[in-house]
């Protein structure tokens, strides 16, 4: 088979499988029969893979897998973590705006701003539980380095609250 | 007549295997002469993955691209058990047909 269209059938894998079995899987489909009927099985061997993910031991044969490929940057990247970034960065903002144009006096009766700036901070405790508990199991160390700059981006959207006594 | 062909893969890999390690391409040509089934490559590494997952068969250093796999001992002890229950189910199926 064509080496670029064995690459492509391999893209069909999810990530995880492909790290594990890709090369040698890809060396096998280069080798052997180019027919549709290769192709076919391929592609519901991947749909088989979406749906039911084998669970890839990453202590078995010394080959790639998601603990040692799992980076800072790809666990920062996971949409886990970037929903809770964009809120705390969403909130830093609102803030920051109402700030540029009413100025830093503190309101009595709590606006529209506030309520929005309160919604969105609220919104990130359940965001940062979902990722704690979906990466921490998986890759401790990235995903605690990951949390600590959400909280540090959610002390960044409360901070200007403070330091102005809106 | 065509007497059809046996289709289950992670069976079909564990017999393979019981002869010595192999690397994808040769399971699917001692497959291919052991029974007459053609693994495609899907069929072929969703059986290994699972079965690797099961802890009944295990890779082997790389040989350049491909990875040769061996049977454990669970994998022998799964593919005896599995063997003589088709050969009961053989031996009953056809000694339903010599009563005919």
């Amino acid at each position: 088979m064509n080496r670029r269209f064995a690459h492509l059938l391999t893209r069909m894998y999810p990530r995880r499988w492909r790290a594990r079995y890709g090369e040698e899987f890809e060396d096998l489909l280069e080798t052997g029969r180019g027919d549709v009927k290769t192709w076919m099985d391929v592609v519901r061997g991947a749909v088989g893979e979406h749906i039911h993910p084998t669970h890839i031991d990453p202590t078995q044969g010394g080959m790639m897998s998601e603990v040692r490929t799992t980076s800072f940057g790809t666990v920062v990247r996971q949409p886990s973590a970037l929903v809770p970034l964009m809120l705390a960065l969403t909130a830093l903002a609102v803030v920051m705006i109402h700030i540029a144009v009413y100025g830093a006096a503190h309101e009595v009766d709590e606006g529209p701003t506030a309520h929005i700036w309160q919604l969105l901070m609220v919104a990130q405790l359940p965001a940062l539980l979902v990722f704690g508990i979906r990466w921490l199991p998986k890759a401790p160390k990235q995903a605690m380095g990951v949390l600590a700059v959400l909280v540090a981006a959610s002390l960044a959207a409360v901070a200007p609250v403070f330091i102005f006594h809106l | 007549m065509d007497p059809g062909y046996y289709s289950d893969p992670p069976l079909l890999v564990l017999a393979s295997l019981a002869s010595g390690p192999k690397h994808g391409h040769a399971m699917i040509e001692d497959i291919e002469q052991l029974c007459g089934t053609r693994l495609g490559p899907g069929a072929l590494y969703g059986a290994i993955a699972r079965l690797e997952q099961q802890g009944w068969i295990r890779p082997l250093p790389a040989e350049e691209r491909r990875h040769p796999y061996r049977i454990t001992g669970d994998g022998l002890k799964v593919l005896r058990a599995k063997l003589t229950r088709l050969n009961e189910f053989s031996k009953a199926g056809l000694k339903r047909l010599e009563a005919r």
